[in-house]
């Protein structure tokens, strides 16, 4: 039984009806496949996956069961500490997953025979011994919205994709809705801007759909330049037609004549998915002229980013969109107003975007009962550095940090200590574990410079010298700087050299206060978001560990002996 | 650390090569005739989606490939020079035989990223974005992230990841990678193939 493309039969939808027998059609398919009699085999296979061979294991599964067997390809479903895993639905018995498995384990595992590396089923019901993976601490707490398709459907499937509910919000907004309507919807679930700002979506759509101009554009930020974050290319691994489905709500809602989505360069495992997933979607007639007979038409167009994180600025998104470097400018004009091609363009995150189709379906009322008060809904959350369980993870508005990072993510690993969490990628500050029973959402954690933003976290511990740390995060700054206004251009450069001095050992007590005055004038005076949040990593580690730069200025040490300062090591610079 | 130790036992390096390629300006041509447009502005558009599958196709853009893309889509060399050199992703040299990434995202960082770039500097003499002067190895410090954060600090070498480095496996790496190539090189001329890397 070989697994062809299943899509490749399906014809253009002329009318509503088409596209509501093409639903039926796929949920009986699916169900068919569930609940048949055939062996359904599945492997994850995301970036993080394949770099740990999960194509090789797909090969491998192939040749032996593709005569008795669906072999499918999903994505992964975050839990990278298990990956690479092989998920097994035999006829009768709930589906298996087991992981990590190597080359070796995969005849094993196919032969029913390595129950000790099986971590749960994919189902409310046990298997003989084997658990319901929603009892694994690390699905345990979360509450998964925008991830409930990741490792379940075929990415590459529009089928699955809509057997699961796709394009039901916009078959919605296309005939029961009016543009107010939608947009109403939006605006009670209260769902803000998930790339770090925490803008209301529903009040820039409807300022979109106010603006008078033709044509309007729609744009989906999917460039997280920022070197800790990757839910964003997580969701296009995982579920490209609900990104997709988000951006055609938004652009019929908004009145919007083409939708844009710009993915960062750093994923093309997602760009790819993504592609298939727009040309699926445009032969079926869900992007184009007189979508499903309705009367409207959406255009759509994928650019990718080329490794320039100020491209995740909106301004500096759509110049670089237009074709010229991306450098960010003054507002206003907002881009509503001048966006693309100075059109009138509405630019959410993807995350954001990707809320949009459950809200349509299920109505604002419904997804405002998520989450905390001022932050509604769910929060997809991303681990890095020494920690037990790495991946990413949905949970809900308001779980504290403890939780997160101690059950969630397990905790640090055998050998390690906390010496703090590193929030919001490199824009915001450090938390330590005092700080673990705050809530986590848009606003609790601004009093201590930290950030939920992206929700990327870094838990570093003793061996990290938050000196050399500043100055990595500097660093980074300095190089993205797309050198367009002065204080950015140069403050950062600066604070690079203040802190290269404290490395080596030739740091006064004034610097502090350099370091300081610095970085007030950078954040005050710089043009874009990426300027006005360079410093505050610096600024967050300087005011939780202000003793440790002390000391490395008054005693001349580096009490982790990373800096050049110390003599137990030979020295060591930082990369630019 | 288990986990690296069996990655390098049970598959030995060079992968494929990328492999250090002069650009044929006729298949650069034949590149553009895919990207179509109606208007300037959406020629605009695909300057940056021109350049990356050159880029992506041959490892870098020279001077004349740069050329051939700016005549296509009816705007400057100037232009798309200016696009080259502000994207990161962008080579405007050619690569070495090796290519190597070294991820330089905070995980790498937090886990020792930083003295794989030392390493690199002091026993290769190479930084960010050089080749080595013998063509064989060129390196990328990413600024941004590989993926592969639980096995942190992760390089891709040519088109292999390998996690859990330290300088010494780093090393050990480079150097079986360099001599795997000219074993296969000699290997290939006793065989009589003409291979043109």
């Amino acid at each position: 039984m070989v697994h062809t493309a299943p899509d490749e039969h399906l014809t253009r939808l002329n009318s509503k009806e088409d596209f509501l027998r093409l639903q039926k059609q796929s949920i009986d398919r699916w169900e068919n496949l569930w609940e048949g009699n055939a062996t359904v085999i599945s492997v994850g296979v995301g970036s993080s996956s394949v770099a740990k061979g999960a194509l090789e294991i797909l090969d491998l599964v192939r040749a032996e069961m593709a005569d008795t067997a669906v072999v499918r390809e999903v994505s992964g479903n975050g839990a990278f500490w298990m990956e690479p895993w092989i998920e097994i639905k035999r006829p009768g018995a709930m589906p298996v997953l087991y992981g990590p498995v190597t080359e070796a384990d995969v005849p094993g595992v196919l032969a029913g025979a390595r129950d000790d590396l099986a971590v749960g089923t994919r189902s409310e019901h046990a298997e003989g011994n084997i658990p319901p993976l929603t009892e694994h601490p690390f699905f345990k707490h979360q509450v998964q919205l925008l991830t409930r398709n990741a490792g379940v459907i075929e990415p590459d499937s529009i089928e699955d994709a809509i057997a699961r509910g796709a394009y039901h919000g916009y078959f919605k907004v296309l005939f029961e809705m009016s543009q107010e309507e939608a947009i109403a919807e939006v605006t009670t679930a209260n769902v803000r801007g998930r790339g770090g700002g925490g803008f209301p979506a529903g009040i820039k759509w409807e300022s979109g759909r106010k603006a008078k101009a033709s044509p309007k554009f729609v744009v989906c930020n999917s460039h997280e330049g920022e070197p800790n974050v990757y839910k964003d290319r997580h969701l296009h691994e995982a579920d490209p037609h609900r990104i997709l489905e988000g951006i055609l709500i938004a652009c019929i809602a908004c009145g919007a004549d083409r939708g844009y989505n710009y993915i960062g360069g750093e994923y093309p495992l997602g760009i790819k998915r993504f592609r298939k997933a727009v040309a699926d979607a445009e032969r079926l007639g869900l992007i184009g002229k007189n979508v499903l007979g309705s009367g409207k038409d959406v255009a759509f167009r994928v650019r990718t980013g080329g490794g320039a994180y100020i491209c995740g600025e909106a301004s500096a998104l759509m110049y670089s969109i237009m074709g010229v470097r991306g450098q960010p400018r003054t507002k206003p004009p907002r881009s509503v107003e001048e966006g693309i091609w100075k059109r009138p363009t509405v630019a959410n995150n993807t995350e954001t975007l990707a809320n949009i189709p459950d809200i349509i379906v299920n109505g604002g009322e419904w997804y405002a009962s998520l989450g905390t008060e001022k932050s509604k809904g769910t929060k997809l959350m991303t681990i890095q550095g020494p920690s037990k369980r790495h991946g990413v993870v949905e949970v809900e508005m308001g779980m504290t940090m403890g939780q997160l990072f101690n059950e969630v993510f397990g905790g640090m690993p055998d050998g390690y200590t906390y010496k703090g969490v590193q929030t919001g990628g490199v824009s915001a500050g450090p938390v330590t574990p005092a700080h673990f029973d705050i809530p986590l959402d848009f606003d609790s954690l601004t009093p201590l410079n930290g950030m939920l933003g992206s929700g990327g976290f870094v838990n570093f511990d003793e061996s990290v010298c938050v000196v050399d740390f500043a100055r990595y995060m500097t660093a980074f700054s300095r190089y993205e700087s797309c050198s367009k206004c002065v204080p950015c251009r140069l403050g950062n450069p600066a604070l690079v050299e203040i802190l290269d001095r404290i490395r080596f050992g030739r740091g006064s007590l004034e610097d502090l206060a350099l370091i300081r005055r610095t970085s007030k004038h950078i954040i005050e005076l710089s043009l874009c978001g990426l300027g006005q949040v360079a410093p505050v990593p610096l600024i967050g580690l300087l005011d939780t560990y202000e003793e440790e730069f002390r000391r490395h200025i008054v005693d001349g040490v580096c009490p982790t002996g990373t800096c050049p300062i110390s003599a137990r090591q030979p020295a060591l610079t930082a990369a630019d | 650390m288990a986990q690296s130790e069996q990655t390098h036992a049970v598959r030995p390096v060079p992968a494929p090569f990328t492999g250090r390629q002069e650009i044929d300006l006729d298949v650069v041509r034949e590149m553009m005739s895919h990207f179509k447009y109606d208007d300037f502005e959406e020629a605009q558009e695909l300057i940056l989606a021109a350049l990356q599958e050159v880029n992506e196709h041959y490892g870098w853009v020279s001077p004349e490939a740069a050329a051939v893309v700016a005549e296509h889509l009816g705007t400057s060399t100037t232009r798309v020079f200016a696009l080259l050199s502000f994207y990161a992703d962008f080579r405007t040299e050619p690569r070495g035989h090796h290519h190597l990434l070294v991820c330089h995202g905070v995980s790498c960082y937090v886990m020792g990223s930083q003295k794989l770039v030392q390493a690199l500097r002091d026993d290769y003499g190479i930084e960010d974005g050089d080749t080595t002067p013998d063509e064989q190895l060129s390196v990328q410090v990413v600024n941004g992230c590989l993926g592969v954060c639980d096995r942190s600090p992760v390089v891709k070498i040519d088109d292999e990841f390998v996690g859990h480095v330290t300088p010494e496996s780093l090393n050990d790496l480079l150097q079986r990678a360099i001599v795997g190539r000219e074993a296969m090189l000699a290997q290939e001329e006793t065989n009589g193939s003409h291979s043109t890397r």
